[in-house]
């Protein structure tokens, strides 16, 4: 399956983001919701890879390089966030975060 | 069976595994590391689609940056987060997840498997694309001049933007040490 047709890696990058949607809402720990965010953006670039590999092209590694380094960025910034918030309220539970609420 | 079909196989397996494991875990460590073997299990499918340096940046960035930043992060404040997720407020919201996760993967397999992959798709779709992104050269040299000439204004803005993400970090940090 795999040499000749991109079918079964669009299926592994489409249960890796389905997992990933999963956890964001399941989960109540806003580290793990921010590591199935990451499970979502490998997925997506995996299935960016393999339309490049199977049209011959470059420009879906482009992308890949994007997402990666917008990655990074946002895991910067959100993790300081999750740090920021233990240091004032001593938990992070994203349920009793709800001080802005309506 | 090839190698290759193989290669794939096993790797499927370890990614959805570990994928799992991310979402199923208690301990946010564990998380943590089932998600650095399911970002290199996708390093590895990089390699088996011929990207050699996309594997490597894979592993240098997640596995060398982004996941040690969160070991160091999870560990800081793993044991509150923990305590935290006994008790479950909302009864019906694991099934529900659940139930609208298999609908989604069910509706992303169904578009996959009869818009893109459906063979005048593959044939008619492959073909205009491939003449609509031009010369086919899948290399590092290709990457690079593609990256510096045609993306350089995509790339420059990506360093506006790390800057920003430094400065923002910087600022939060700072904030929160002097209350």
């Amino acid at each position: 399956m795999p040499p000749d047709q991109p079918t079964g890696y669009l299926i592994v990058s489409a249960v890796l983001f389905t997992i990933g949607v999963v956890g964001v809402l399941v989960r109540r720990n806003p580290l793990i919701m921010f590591m199935s965010i990451e499970l979502m953006l490998n997925a997506v670039n995996l299935s960016f890879m393999t339309f490049a590999h199977y049209l011959d092209s470059v420009e879906g590694w482009i992308f890949v390089f994007l997402v990666l380094t917008v990655a990074a960025a946002e895991v910067v910034v959100g993790l300081a966030i999750i740090v920021s918030i233990f240091r004032t309220r001593h938990n992070v539970d994203v349920d009793e975060l709800d001080s802005m609420k309506g | 069976m090839t190698a290759a079909t193989f290669a794939f196989v096993a790797l499927s397996i370890t990614a959805t595994l570990s994928a799992l494991g991310v979402i199923l875990f208690r301990n946010a460590v564990y998380s943590a590391l089932s998600l650095i073997l399911n970002l290199f299990s996708l390093a590895l499918f990089f390699l088996l689609l011929n990207s050699v340096f996309l594997a490597v940046v894979q592993v240098l960035i997640y596995t060398g940056g982004i996941m040690v930043l969160f070991l160091f992060v999870v560990t800081m404040l793993a044991p509150d987060a923990r305590d935290s997720e006994q008790r479950d407020p909302i009864r019906w919201q694991r099934g529900a997840a659940a139930g609208l996760g298999l609908i989604l993967a069910g509706g992303i397999c169904y578009l996959l498997v009869n818009t893109v992959l459906s063979p005048a798709a593959r044939t008619t779709g492959a073909a205009s694309l491939s003449k609509a992104v031009g010369p086919t050269d899948q290399s590092i040299q290709a990457f690079g001049s593609a990256l510096f000439h045609g993306f350089l204004f995509p790339f420059e803005v990506t360093s506006v933007l790390l800057v920003v993400a430094i400065l923002g970090a910087l600022v939060l940090g700072r904030r929160a040490s002097k209350d």
